[in-house]
């Protein structure tokens, strides 16, 4: 972030929603470290005010996640035991234990761990909602460094080409995984929405109403039929890229930390701040502990295919 | 009865047409299938009948084909995607095999995806390496995908509306060089009057050996049967149909009588169907075998230059030498 931030003024609601997902991703890196979750997973601290603030913008649209998509998930669904039991492989998970931190499906719901595969998926969607005519959108959030990949420009060719109510919102950290944005991407995504005649716009601010009051217009502009719609969150990655595999230097992850909502919004009222944190944190605590007594979730007792 | 005359290509058409006009939700999706009406003409006339919105020209884009099919059938569409040529599949191959192909498991059970990719596929038509490949296998070796091929108009007809009736992903292989081979089709009949879309068929009865084939090295096999009958050998040819899931029931029966079998098909053979179905016989009719199974393939290289093809594709003199070896076992 190039500008000094403000401090956040900030619903209590959304708070809570915020310092919930903050808890529930450093409860999942302990979780990792003590060997009680086995696979990979990808925490969004740092970027949760993104999902939050978009949430209640998405209300009745089709979302795409990727693998760093607890956050979207969180903030969509009053469904926290749902996904740490999809995680942990407990009875009750979002999909049966099936599909893990990143391949999650609802009806209106889908991630994927494969970088810039949701693209041209929530195209089709997008072509299916433009014409049922009912002003729905299909949004896809992708990182900065997926804009690499191939179908990430089918999808956008085929969304403008069509004029689909697409929305991609980039949560571009800074980095894929260890490489610098600098180091991976040529020109600007700016740029490449430019190229394709796509509307764009960058959000520098992690103020949850002032996200909603900048992006609601731009999707109902998209609803309208104006086209699909690119918007870039310049955000910040705390953790690591999976876990215990940062490859920033210490000054490098002290300025993000210090630049981070948590601190930021604590400073303007502790008392108010420490009451929400703490009953998010005991929310966690109480969604851990149910969800580690359960059953393991069963092998799936159906076929590859529907019908013989 | 309503018996025509008809090629693969035009049967192929008709099928089409029926599966449109029968569902509103089927769609198909393609590189110049509008107005062209494809390449090889498969869909000519149904953008100019059912409009643009069915019949969709889209950008070369063939991840971004399959992927937008993806989205339209998770919201209750049958899209059909043709794929121009066999070789310009690879760059769809991630949404087919982590998306189009894993959705029923991940989503357990909840959601299949209904559609069709149609594929011309393998060679001998002069032209290049990636107008002639047979890729069948990568699709049949996925979990979750069903892949068949037909080989004769009626089952061109039949089988491409049976696959888009299906709930389950198919993967359609059409014999590109065989589009022109002409057949009788009865167009009256529904899709109950015709063989289930995953069985193999018995294409040409015989007693002294099995041939198994797909796609266009049936008629290839069958040339090869009627040559070896001038010798006094009866060859039984079987049309697999179905590459995934296969129906090995009437190969076992036939290998029982006949006790030799030969597998043909273009795709190299290394690690290739034939290997799978030699392995299987053999599992299941191992006392009933006079001889090994032997494979009749395509060599174990990229595609030639055209030139070679003729060197390179497994014709009727390659499939009368393996019968030969088989028996001189
Ligand atoms: C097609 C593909 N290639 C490689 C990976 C491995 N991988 C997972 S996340 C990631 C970095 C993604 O960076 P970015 O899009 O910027 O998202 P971020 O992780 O920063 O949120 C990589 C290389 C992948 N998941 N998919």
């Amino acid at each position: 972030m190039a500008h000094p931030a403000p401090p956040l003024v900030v619903a209590r609601a959304d708070l809570a929603a915020l310092l919930f997902i903050r808890h529930f991703e450093t409860a999942l890196l302990e979780l990792f470290a003590q060997g009680r979750v086995a696979g990979t997973t990808h925490t969004c601290l740092g970027q949760e005010y993104i999902p939050v603030a978009l949430a209640p913008l998405l209300a009745g649209d089709h979302v795409f996640s990727n693998h760093r998509g607890h956050g979207h998930y969180l903030a969509r669904y009053d469904d926290p035991a749902g996904l740490l039991a999809e995680i942990m492989g407990r009875a009750g998970g979002v999909c049966g234990g099936v599909g893990g931190s990143q391949h999650l499906w609802r009806p209106d719901y889908l991630s994927t761990g494969v970088q810039g595969q949701s693209v041209p998926v929530a195209a089709g969607v997008a072509l299916h909602l433009q014409q049922s005519g009912r002003g729905q959108l299909a949004a896809a959030f992708v990182g900065d460094g997926t804009f690499g990949e191939g179908a990430v420009y089918e999808g956008l060719n085929l969304a403008a080409l069509w004029r689909l109510p697409l929305v991609l919102f980039v949560e571009n950290n800074g980095i894929a995984q260890s490489t610098p944005t600098d180091r991976q991407l040529a020109g600007t995504i700016a740029g490449r929405a430019a190229a394709f005649g796509i509307a764009y716009a960058g959000v520098d601010t992690d103020d949850v109403g002032e996200i909603r009051s900048a992006v609601g217009p731009l999707l109902a502009a998209v609803r309208d039929g104006g086209g699909p719609l690119i918007v870039e969150f310049r955000t910040r990655r705390l953790g690591p890229h999976s876990k215990g595999d940062d490859s920033r230097t210490p000054a490098e992850l002290a300025a993000l930390r210090s630049a981070d909502w948590y601190a930021r919004t604590r400073a303007l009222d502790p008392v108010t701040f420490d009451e929400i944190d703490e009953r998010q944190r005991a929310r966690m605590a109480a969604v851990l502990a149910d969800v580690a007594n359960r059953e393991p979730a069963g092998q799936w007792a159906g076929t590859q295919w529907a019908a013989a | 009865m309503a018996t025509e005359t008809l090629t693969i290509g035009k049967a192929l058409n008709t099928g089409l047409r029926r599966a449109m006009e029968r569902d509103d939700k089927v769609i198909l999706m393609g590189e110049d299938i509008g107005k062209l009406g494809g390449v090889f003409r498969i869909t000519d006339g149904l953008q100019k009948d059912f409009g643009e919105e069915r019949v969709i020209d889209t950008p070369l884009a063939e991840a971004g084909i399959v992927g937008t099919a993806i989205g339209l059938a998770l919201r209750g569409y049958r899209p059909v995607c043709e794929i121009q040529f066999d070789g310009f599949v690879y760059p769809a191959y991630d949404q087919i095999v982590c998306q189009v192909a894993k959705f029923r498991y991940r989503s357990r059970g909840n959601v299949t995806l209904p559609m069709v990719i149609r594929i011309p596929f393998g060679g001998g038509i002069g032209a290049v390496e990636h107008h002639s490949e047979s890729p069948e296998a990568y699709f049949a070796h996925t979990a979750g995908l069903k892949v068949v091929s037909c080989s004769s108009p009626e089952d061109a007809h039949f089988m491409i509306q049976q696959a888009i009736a299906s709930d389950d992903p198919v993967i359609f292989f059409e014999p590109k060089r065989r589009y022109w081979e002409k057949g009788p089709v009865d167009t009256s009949l529904g899709l109950d009057a015709a063989a289930p879309l995953h069985s193999s068929r018995v294409v040409r009865p015989g007693t002294d050996a099995t041939i198994v084939a797909y796609g266009p090295m049936v008629k290839t096999s069958l040339d090869a049967a009627t040559a070896a009958a001038e010798d006094g050998r009866s060859l039984e040819v079987i049309d697999l149909r179905s590459l995934s899931p296969l129906d090995m029931g009437p190969v076992y029966d036939s290998v029982r009588r006949t006790g030799r079998l030969v597998v043909v098909h273009e795709a190299p053979g290394n690690i290739g169907l034939g290997a799978e179905i030699s392995a299987r016989v053999t599992e299941e009719c191992f006392y009933s075998l006079e001889a090994p199974v032997l494979r009749v393939t395509g060599y174990n290289t990229p595609y030639p230059a055209s030139r070679l093809e003729e060197e390179y594709l497994p014709d009727l003199d390659r499939v009368l030498d393996a019968v030969d070896r088989s028996f001189g076992w």
